[in-house]
């Protein structure tokens, strides 16, 4: 279970829609311990208030519900009310038609009963990890630019040129002169700057003009 | 032999022919009878009538002849001599006799001459065919006898124109001599016509047996005619009757050997008859198999439905204790709370299974439960279809009812109308509402369940039908035709009871009617 980082979890809102009781108590004791809030609710009505009402990640629905459908509910939210939830529907039927009608939703996954936790858990990691990594690499961008405003900005521009010209082995093929082409920026302090990256194996000099990142080097800073 | 041969083709010859022959022999043989008797009647008749005539006149002449010569010639002469009467007179009285013998004796020749005797054909033909004494050499004798009459009577005439002559000069004595003689001469010629007379009178008799011999040959062909044509009848009738019979007794001996052969018929018959309901018996079985394994299959839809939601929430129990123990939150409250759960949803679920195996059990014993139990139980068994199809239902239970069946059988009819209703209201639109309605009531002890849906009742040519076997309107896949076929058959043969079935309009406890299948079970309460 512990492949991925479930710890993801934590910072989401999931909504979970499911007409029986006995399943909806217990699959929420379960879920409640891995994401910040878990909403379940037994009917659309209720579920769309909810939606309405509080900031929900990722919803998780039954597709026969007491009188009414899942696929139509999350069909109405898409189409009518446009807003854009992953989706996870959970059946206890293989019947091709849900299976059509679901794929035409772009529903994230589809889940046959009797539900595999683990299986759960995994969708929602897949279905919010892209998310986090996205908030992750806005951060980082932020970061760095923050920096660059604060220190030489002449070092961040030849560390910016490094990690764009790394080929796929991670090598960096290039000369001072050809670094220097491109970013005016003088001699000694290029030798200075690739002599600190060697120093703490950042950047490692392999033969003559090629150089090796490594990225290790980075966790043990 | 010949006779037997004309008997053998007589027996090979077609029944209505033989008919026609007999009705046409004695037909003939009376015209032939009738026309032979009256023919012979009337010959006869003239037979004796010529012959009167013609033998008579003779004699009477012949009479007449003799009288004239004994009265008048006699008489006048015998005047004459005792002088009675004078001789002119006497003259013209002899003269007159002389011209009447004259004529007389012509008159009889010529007839005994000119028209022969000429006896009628028939007459004439019976003679031909039997020979009657021939009278023709007495023939001699009558010419001899009228020869002598005529020489006598030329004699008596030369005597009288003597006699008259000698008187005419008065020589009486002479005259009167020759009187003597002529006397005499008379005598004679009379003995003569006596013998003429008895001659012809002889004549007369000999014809007249003749006729009568005639007559008796014509009596006897006429009884033999007759005798022929009645025997000729009674063995012809004879021979139709054994015909008859014989057609009589072939016609039985067919009779009985169809009869036989039917017999044989009837009995193979009979034994496909049995094979066949033996057959039919086990076809019956294998029916009643099919029918509940094709209920099995639903039940058993339901029983997978019905454990799918427990046994998904188990499953997130079990799953539940891992996730738990990861956070470290495994705390005894919880465990006890999730226990606690499990162990109701696994009794569910054990009681849902010995609902439906309660079901397939076949009832060896009647029992005595109440009808509502039995409605409740079945629609239980059925709501997950029912809900399925968004089938709304109602029971009206008016009376509570016990009574003494097979609470399976009742339950598995109930289960198969619920079912018919069922799939006639998942084949209608989505926005009607979908109801079924079951009232249980009492009706002069008998328990009546009547269930209505509202699928829009049941078509008209299928209507007759939906209790046949083997009678499905659906598709092979969705039905064997027996359920209904089956539920008659467990009202009527295990409970006793009827089970009928028509379209009505009911309300439903709505505002509008909808065309409506009725399905009315009666189950006698006292059993």
């Amino acid at each position: 279970m512990a492949n991925k980082n479930l710890n993801i979890l934590q910072e989401f809102n999931i909504l979970y829609l499911e007409d029986d009781k006995n399943l909806r108590e217990h699959t929420k004791d379960v879920l409640e311990d891995f994401v910040n809030n878990i909403y379940p609710v037994a009917t659309s009505n209720e579920a769309l208030s909810i939606i309405l009402n509080n900031k929900v990640d990722v919803i998780i629905s039954d597709i026969l519900l007491e009188n009414e459908n899942g696929i139509d509910f999350l069909k109405y939210l898409k189409e009518d009310k446009n807003i854009q939830i992953p989706c996870i529907l959970t059946t206890a039927h293989t019947d091709t038609k849900y299976l059509l009608n679901a794929i035409q939703l772009k529903v994230e996954n589809y889940i046959i009963k009797p539900i595999n936790i683990k299986e759960l858990l995994n969708t929602l990691h897949d279905i919010l990890l892209p998310i986090i990594q996205q908030k992750e690499i806005q951060k980082n961008q932020n970061m760095i630019k923050t920096i660059s405003a604060v220190t030489d900005s002449k070092q961040v521009e030849v560390v910016n040129y490094i990690f764009n010209n790394l080929n796929n082995d991670n090598l960096l093929i290039a000369s001072y002169a050809e670094i220097m082409e491109k970013i005016s920026i003088s001699k000694p302090t290029l030798i200075k700057l690739f002599k600190e990256l060697a120093e703490k194996k950042i950047l490692t000099k392999t033969q003559h003009k090629t150089y090796r990142f490594d990225q290790k080097s980075l966790e043990a800073l | 032999m010949f006779a037997k041969k004309i008997l053998s083709y007589f027996d090979t010859i077609a029944f209505s022919y033989k008919t026609n022959f007999l009705l046409f022999i004695i037909a003939g043989g009376m015209v032939c009878i009738i026309f032979l008797s009256v023919i012979s009647i009337f010959s006869l008749k003239q037979d004796f009538d010529v012959l009167f005539e013609r033998r008579t006149k003779p004699l009477v002449q012949l009479e007449e002849i003799k009288d004239t010569y004994k009265i008048n010639i006699y008489d006048t002469f015998y005047d004459i001599q005792h002088d009675g009467i004078s001789y002119e007179h006497a003259t013209e009285v002899i003269s007159l006799a002389k011209q009447l013998i004259g004529d007389g004796w012509i008159d009889y020749k010529k007839r005994i001459d000119s028209d022969f005797y000429k006896p009628s054909y028939v007459t004439s033909l019976i003679t031909s065919a039997y020979p009657i004494t021939s009278i023709k050499e007495k023939k001699i004798l009558q010419t001899s006898i009228m020869n002598n009459i005529e020489k006598k009577i030329t004699t008596i005439d030369q005597l009288m124109e003597e006699i008259l002559y000698l008187l005419k000069y008065r020589k009486t004595e002479k005259a009167f001599e020759l009187v003597d003689k002529l006397y005499f001469e008379i005598n004679s010629i009379n003995i003569y016509f006596t013998s003429l007379i008895n001659y012809d009178l002889n004549l007369a008799i000999n014809e007249k047996r003749k006729t009568e011999k005639v007559f008796n040959i014509i009596i006897i062909i006429s009884i033999i005619s007759i005798a022929f044509v009645f025997l000729f009848s009674i063995i012809l009738s004879i021979i139709i009757i054994n015909n008859f019979k014989k057609l009589h007794n072939s016609l039985e001996l067919k009779v009985a050997v169809k009869t036989k052969e039917l017999q044989k018929l009837n009995d193979s018959l009979e034994k496909k008859i049995k094979i066949e309901v033996t057959n039919n018996r086990k076809k019956d079985l294998i029916m009643f198999q099919q029918a509940k394994l094709a209920s099995l299959g639903e039940m058993l839809q339901n029983i997978a439905h019905q454990w799918r939601q427990p046994l998904g929430s188990l499953t997130m129990i079990i799953q539940s204790f891992q996730t738990k123990m990861m956070h470290g939150k495994l705390t005894d409250e919880f465990v006890d709370r999730k226990v606690k759960d499990s162990l109701l949803l696994a009794k569910n679920m054990s009681n849902t299974l010995n609902d439906f195996r309660n079901f397939f059990n076949p009832d060896k014993d009647k029992t005595e439960f109440l009808l509502k139990d039995c409605l409740d139980h079945s629609l239980e068994l059925s709501k997950y279809l029912l809900e399925k199809e968004r089938i709304t239902f109602t029971c009206a239970i008016k009376d509570n009812l016990t009574i003494n069946g097979f609470y399976n059988e009742l339950s598995h009819v109930f289960l198969n109308i619920i079912s018919n209703s069922k799939d006639a209201l998942a084949s209608k639109d989505k926005g009607e509402a979908k109801l079924i309605c079951i009232v249980i009531k009492k009706v002069n002890d008998m328990a009546q369940i009547i269930m209505i849906d509202n699928a829009g009742g049941i078509p008209d040519d299928v209507l007759p039908k939906v209790f046949e076997p083997y009678y499905t309107t659906k598709y092979k896949s969705a039905g064997t035709g027996i359920g209904l076929y089956m539920s008659k058959q467990i009202v009527e043969k295990h409970m006793s009871g009827t089970i009928t079935c028509r379209n009505i309009k009911h309300k439903l406890g709505t505002n509008q009617l909808h065309d409506c299948a009725k399905f009315i079970i009666s189950i006698p309460i006292n059993q």
